[in-house]
């Protein structure tokens, strides 16, 4: 089987082991969000399988991946089968003339994440060497990940992403990196899928596949072969589902993002960062119901989370950020606090993004501005986390900086330009107002 | 029209043209500049030869063994990071162990412990068995 066709049937059977999934979370799913939160709940669940085989000393091989599969696709096909359909079916969504630029930008990504084998220095001193390490040793390589002389390999990062590496690879019969930056792809078109089905919900076909179309470059990462993709998907839809729970109050989206937030803190630190800031989001942000009932709706995130943890705590993986004292250097920093703040305001990736979000915050009616707290809230917060994280970083702050801070902010760009353009595009009058498009109410 | 209404729909036009990535449109062309000799070794531009020397290393050990990587430039920062991480890309499965740290000390322990030595663009001033040599570089057993 050419690499190609292995990697694409690799994405094929992650959406369709996602498809039970989400029915048995959300029996309405239909259409661009259940194919987007098919492929994210599969390659979640997969790598969960993964991380079980090797917790159990099971080698890996594409049988006994693909059986342990099976046993999740039949429970959750048991439990989709078991929830009651109910009266209410969803509309279909209206296609317009913009979701076709939004192929394209796709269409182009793919592209460029298949020019050839991927070539980011961070794949291949991260998240490719984690996969092709881990695909030689049939499973986790605790020794590899423990070895003083592998820190530079981040062993503490969480293995959503060089896991489904792996599974792509044993489809392929052995490693290739040729073609792996088409789940890339799959992960940037999986969050534009559920962005456009949750932008249907409260605006107009045209609105919500012009919301969709301007946040396709920013859902496709640069960083090819790297996590910041699928944190940007898991984080980005988990944000924009919470959200949405919040205003709805709708248990099947407050499942949703609770389970994708998860997932997003297995993808990279970021995502654990993500979910605290989201937990502070809750509390804070909404009224009904109090917010120790929120935030028990996240208690699938932090079960999802918990057992790279406590692997990561049992196998003491360092940290970079934590080793030595940060808290002292985060404090031996504060007096050049406007300094650094300066500097990264100057190599702030897209200012003019940035501005106009800002610009478009100030300009909305205040009363809207509260309605979208929550997600503001959370940007704020995670950038903060990322801003904390360089008074306190061991490395040459300079470097961190310059090295870190364009990922960093892409990072949290999706769910904020979401919220501000549907803002604004609800003030000059022409959103609807909420419509059951696609899910329960 | 109200002066709010203008600056929302000025907001709304500068978010979606900010958004607005034209890079990927050059993509059919970038498909073919990748064909030439310049892109074709991203990232290995500086040091063409290493991979495929990697990749024969990689031929003539088993998974498991420990490998030492000399390179030409043995200054963390001036190449020995990235000729160390590459190695560790190319030979997973092995433990590939470097000579220098960081702070550019010297391993020498490194050298002791290691059953092979891939010595690229260099020479290895030491008694040791040469187990295959191609592509710019030499794998050494040592004794």
């Amino acid at each position: 089987m050419t690499g190609i066709i292995a990697t694409l049937v690799a994405i094929l059977s992650l959406i369709v082991l996602g498809i039970p999934i989400t029915l048995a979370i959300d029996r309405h799913a239909r259409g661009p969000l259940l194919l987007g939160t098919s492929f994210l709940y599969g390659s979640g669940a997969m790598s969960f399988v993964m991380l079980a085989l090797s917790i159990a000393h099971l080698r890996w091989t594409l049988i006994r991946v693909t059986v342990s599969a099976l046993v999740v696709f039949c429970a959750a096909s048991i439990l989709a089968v078991k929830k009651p359909a109910g009266a209410q079916r969803p509309q279909p969504l209206k296609a317009t003339i913009f979701d076709a630029g939004t192929v394209l930008t796709l269409t182009a990504y793919a592209l460029y994440a298949t020019l050839k084998s991927l070539w980011d220095w961070d794949f291949w001193a991260i998240w490719g060497l984690k996969a092709r390490v881990f695909l030689e040793a049939g499973g986790i390589d605790w020794r590899f990940l423990e070895s003083r002389w592998n820190t530079f390999a981040h062993p503490d990062y969480p293995l959503l992403v060089p896991l489904t590496f792996d599974f792509i690879a044993l489809v392929n019969g052995g490693w290739s990196d040729r073609w792996l930056g088409l789940p890339g792809v799959a992960w940037a078109a999986a969050l534009l899928l559920v962005v456009r089905a949750l932008a249907s919900r409260e605006t107009s076909p045209l609105f919500a596949s012009l919301v969709t179309l301007t946040l396709a470059p920013l859902a496709v990462s640069s960083h090819l072969g790297c996590a910041e993709g699928a944190l940007i998907a898991f984080g980005g839809a988990g944000v924009l589902m919470i959200r949405a729970a919040l205003r709805d109050g709708d248990p099947v989206l407050w499942r949703h993002g609770a389970l994708m937030l998860g997932f997003a803190a297995n993808c990279k630190n970021e995502g654990l960062a993500l979910l605290v800031a989201v937990s502070i989001g809750v509390a804070v942000a909404g009224s009904r119901p109090r917010a120790t009932a929120r935030l028990r709706r996240l208690w699938p995130a932090y079960a999802l989370m918990t057992p790279w943890l406590l692997l990561r705590l049992t196998h003491m993986l360092p940290t970079d950020i934590a080793s030595g004292s940060p808290l002292s250097r985060l404090i031996a920093r504060l007096p050049q606090a406007h300094e650094i703040l300066a500097f990264l305001v100057m190599h702030l990736h897209e200012p003019w993004l940035w501005l106009a979000i800002l610009t478009g915050i100030l300009i909305a009616p205040a009363a809207s501005r509260r309605s979208e707290g929550f997600v503001l809230l959370v940007t704020a917060i995670q950038l903060c986390f990322y801003v904390a994280a360089y008074f306190a970083t061991p490395h040459d702050l300079h470097w961190h900086v310059l090295t870190s801070w364009p990922r960093l902010t892409s990072q949290v760009a999706p769910p904020v330009t979401f919220a501000v353009f549907l803002m604004l595009a609800k003030s000059l009058n022409v959103g609807r107002t909420l419509q059951s498009n696609g899910f329960r109410t | 029209m109200s002066l709010r209404r203008v600056l929302t729909i000025i907001a709304l036009a500068a978010i979606m043209v900010m958004c607005f990535e034209p890079s990927p449109l050059r993509m059919p062309f970038l498909r073919r500049a990748l064909q030439t000799p310049e892109l074709a070794g991203v990232p290995d531009r500086q040091w063409a030869l290493y991979p495929r020397f990697l990749e024969g290393v990689r031929a003539h050990t088993r998974p498991g063994d420990t490998i030492a990587i000399v390179f030409p430039v043995m200054g963390w920062d001036a190449g020995y990071s990235y000729a160390y991480y590459r190695a560790s890309y190319f030979l997973a499965g092995r433990e590939v162990l470097p000579l220098a740290d960081p702070q550019d000390h010297p391993l020498p322990q490194n050298l002791r412990d290691a059953r092979y030595v891939a010595v690229f663009g260099a020479t290895l001033p030491m008694p040791a068995s040469i187990v295959w040599r191609g592509e710019g570089g030499t794998l050494l057993r040592l004794q």
